[in-house]
């Protein structure tokens, strides 16, 4: 027997609320997934994540941090954290394969898009059938983003585009990519003369190459454009002004992508304390360093709280010095603390297993946990650019 | 009066009245000074009703929380002033909500007005034994003690924690005094020998695990707060040398080994504000507030302590002399670091409160 969830009538009533997105997961969770789909990826995980988005769409959580303006429940601050502490309650998957069209291109899209393009990619992804990927990085363009070199030619009513993109999370599984491409070589400085376009990952002259990382997974890809046409409308913003359009992107990538991380880690360090206790922790020394973390992962999960704050009194404004602050302490303590359990579990840790996908660091197989904490320590600008940011944008330290 | 007091401008009157009057000089010259208490300055607090802010309205306070007194705290870590307030708070906590009415009577307008002093027994250390009329024994590492006026040790009567409040001049009552690295406070191990145990001088609560939560819980947070207004001056005051400082024909702040540090430090920094404050609002006979608190208090004196230390590093050879303002705040943070729980025993206590969450 299936009845019908109407979780979005509860605002105004939390505890109703929640009671309905608990009794909403027993039923549209997908059974014993952590098993099934351990060792998936690509083509065996896709159809997995489509069927889990639209059981989040049915109940009108496929974006459940969205305002209305992004086409979101627009959920009042305290009714996202309880969607987000009973997804993480209910340990449900996490939709990964999404990251982007649920957090980058929202960013992007709602602050420097069109009416049209708003309309029209907004709302392919709150329906559940667009998966995007971003196109920035470079061979020869990494944390030097701005030296990138993939060139779009102006031609009539489109852009011809040729390049080289890498580094692209799930290009293989993408119907758009978010693009940054040089539509002026002859430029004073290097920030200048870069565009920013949708480009649709099925036009011919669009090639992706999966890369195997050192998880064993392959997650991340190449995309290679020879000769693509992409058409004038599909240019976000002004023509030159993607520098600046990429810095709303990746400021979305610094902090509200890091919310669900959080909450589930935050569970699974009490799980880890349980599992631990006829073991490490039972050793005086690991114990405090074990409980040196709560702190830790407090600090964070306040920071972001404040951003969230911060977003929900003005929704059109995605940058924030604090999600700076919130990535570079939260891809370093994720590193840290899935070491620490390394450590902690001793040879048992070092024994193959699969990686499970749609967990967020939080798999439980601690050495796979521990090498996918470098995704955070170096991806969407890494620890180092972090630093130079802070040091010399907020700190006015000299170039 | 509380509800209109407004934080904020609470933080600016601090941070305005101690910068003018306890410049990084002064401040840098105290230390060589051998003087036990800044007493111009504790007048001048005084005069300014800082140290009323935690007493209750009835007996001459503004009646503040915690909150306030954080606040209150970091702004004197910020200039490593040398007054003796964390007696002050620790005291007003006790007698405000443990002390019988005439207790409250007796002690609580000196504390506010600033006439009392105290020094206030570390939590962790020996317990006195209270059961008779006279009381012998030593409670060791008081902070503050050689500047105060009274004492209040811990001990134990009646199998409960209780606490007893005693004038310094009491007959039988000696301190020796241990000079510390850091001279902005002092440490001295009273040393009671057949001391008269006036009744009315005993702080017995019918609830005494929850007066010691809440004790643990304030003195965490005024440690912290202390520490992280350490933190913060002393990264400020870096970077500006950062900033002026050239060699090989560059000012230094521009090279990156430096920078990365500095912004790990502010991260480190805005991290712990946010801790702090939110810890400063929770309930402190909530288990989940003393857990943060613990942390906080761990987490807090620890991450000022590397700041301070690495600023010296930073600043170079002039880092190392006297003459500049640096040494001045790692000392301080390292005595935080060790103050009331030490870090082992603090992170213990979070390993225990979690397990038994």
């Amino acid at each position: 027997m299936t009845r019908t969830f109407d979780i979005l009538s509860k605002v105004g009533d939390e505890q109703a609320f929640r009671q309905e997105i608990r009794d909403w997961l027993a039923a549209a969770m997908p059974r014993n997934w952590r098993v099934e789909w351990q060792g998936l990826e690509n083509e065996t995980l896709k159809p997995k994540m489509i069927a889990w988005l639209e059981e989040r769409r049915k109940v009108g959580l496929a974006t459940p941090h969205w305002p209305k303006e992004w086409g979101g429940p627009g959920l009042p601050f305290g009714y996202q954290i309880i969607v987000y502490e009973e997804l993480t309650r209910a340990d449900a998957p996490e939709l990964h394969m999404y990251m982007v069209s649920l957090f980058h291109t929202p960013a992007t899209l709602f602050e420097h898009g069109s009416a049209a393009q708003k309309e029209r990619y907004l709302s392919g992804i709150t329906q559940g059938t667009d998966i995007w990927c971003q196109g920035f990085s470079e061979p020869g363009a990494g944390s030097d983003l701005a030296a990138l070199r993939t060139s779009a030619r102006r031609e009539g009513d489109h852009y011809v585009v040729n390049g080289q993109k890498i580094w692209s999370s799930g290009a293989i599984n993408a119907q758009y990519c978010l693009l940054l491409a040089r539509t002026e070589q002859n430029v004073k400085s290097k920030h200048e003369g870069i565009s920013y376009f949708i480009m649709d990952m099925q036009a011919p002259g669009v090639e992706v190459r999966p890369i195997r990382s050192i998880t064993g997974e392959q997650e991340f890809c190449e995309i290679f454009m020879d000769d693509v046409k992409i058409p004038v409308e599909n240019l976000i913003g002004e023509e030159g002004n993607g520098w600046n359009i990429a810095q709303s992107t990746l400021s979305a990538e610094r902090g509200l992508l890091i919310f669900g991380g959080t909450e589930r880690l935050a569970r699974s360090f009490e799980r880890d304390r349980v599992d631990g206790k006829d073991s490490w922790m039972r050793d005086p020394q690991l114990r405090r360093e074990y409980a040196a973390f709560h702190a830790e992962l407090q600090v964070i999960r306040l920071l972001i709280r404040k951003l969230l704050k911060e977003l929900e009194a003005s929704p059109d404004k995605a940058s924030s010095n604090l999600s700076t602050f919130i990535k570079l302490s939260w891809g370093p303590f994720l590193q840290r603390y899935t070491e620490f359990l390394v450590r902690a579990e001793g040879l048992e840790a070092h024994k193959w297993k699969a990686p499970i996908p749609a967990t967020a660091h939080t798999s439980r197989i601690k050495f796979s946990d521990f090498l996918k904490s470098f995704a955070w320590t170096i991806a969407g600008g890494s620890n180092e650019i972090m630093r130079n940011i802070i040091a010399e944008r907020y700190l006015g330290l000299p170039r | 009066m509380p509800d209109s007091i407004d934080l904020d401008l609470l933080d600016e009157s601090f941070a305005e009245m101690l910068g003018a009057e306890w410049r990084r000089e002064r401040s840098v010259a105290y230390a060589q000074s051998g003087n036990l208490i800044a007493e111009d300055l504790w007048s001048q607090m005084a005069g300014l009703g800082w140290t009323a802010l935690t007493v209750p309205e009835q007996y001459g306070g503004l009646g503040l929380g915690i909150d306030a007194a954080s606040r209150l705290h970091a702004a004197l870590g910020a200039v490593s002033a040398p007054v003796p307030m964390l007696g002050t708070t620790m005291a007003a906590a006790l007698i405000a909500h443990a002390g019988s009415d005439s207790q409250r009577a007796a002690w609580l307008p000196a504390l506010a007005d600033g006439s009392m002093r105290v020094g206030f027994a570390q939590p962790s250390g020996a317990k006195l034994n209270f059961e008779d009329t006279s009381v012998n024994g030593i409670a060791a590492d008081v902070l503050d003690a050689p500047s105060a006026t009274h004492f209040v040790l811990s001990g134990r009567r009646e199998g409960k924690s209780s606490w007893i409040v005693l004038a310094a001049d009491s007959p039988g009552v000696t301190v020796e005094v241990h000079p510390l690295n850091d001279t902005s406070r002092t440490l001295g191990s009273v040393t009671l020998s057949q001391v008269a145990l006036a009744e009315d001088a005993v702080i017995l609560s019918a609830d005494d695990r929850r007066v010691t939560d809440l004790l643990e819980h304030w003195g965490c947070i005024a440690l912290a707060s202390d520490s992280l207004g350490i933190g913060e001056a002393v990264l400020d005051l870096t970077i500006e040398y950062l900033k002026v400082r050239e060699q090989f024909g560059k000012v230094i702040g521009s090279f990156q080994a430096l920078k990365h540090r500095v912004a790990d430090h502010k991260t480190a920094l805005v991290g712990a504000r946010e801790l702090l404050s939110h810890v400063a609002l929770l309930d402190p006979g909530d288990h989940a507030g003393l857990i943060d608190a613990l942390s906080a208090k761990a987490h807090i004196t620890r991450v000022a302590a590397e700041v301070a230390r690495d600023c010296i590093q930073l600043h170079g050879g002039v880092g190392f002399t006297a003459e500049f303002q640096p040494h001045v705040f790692l000392k301080r943070a390292k005595l935080n670091e060790a103050l009331y729980l030490t870090r082992n025993e603090a992170l213990d206590r979070v390993a225990d409160l979690l397990e038994a969450a």
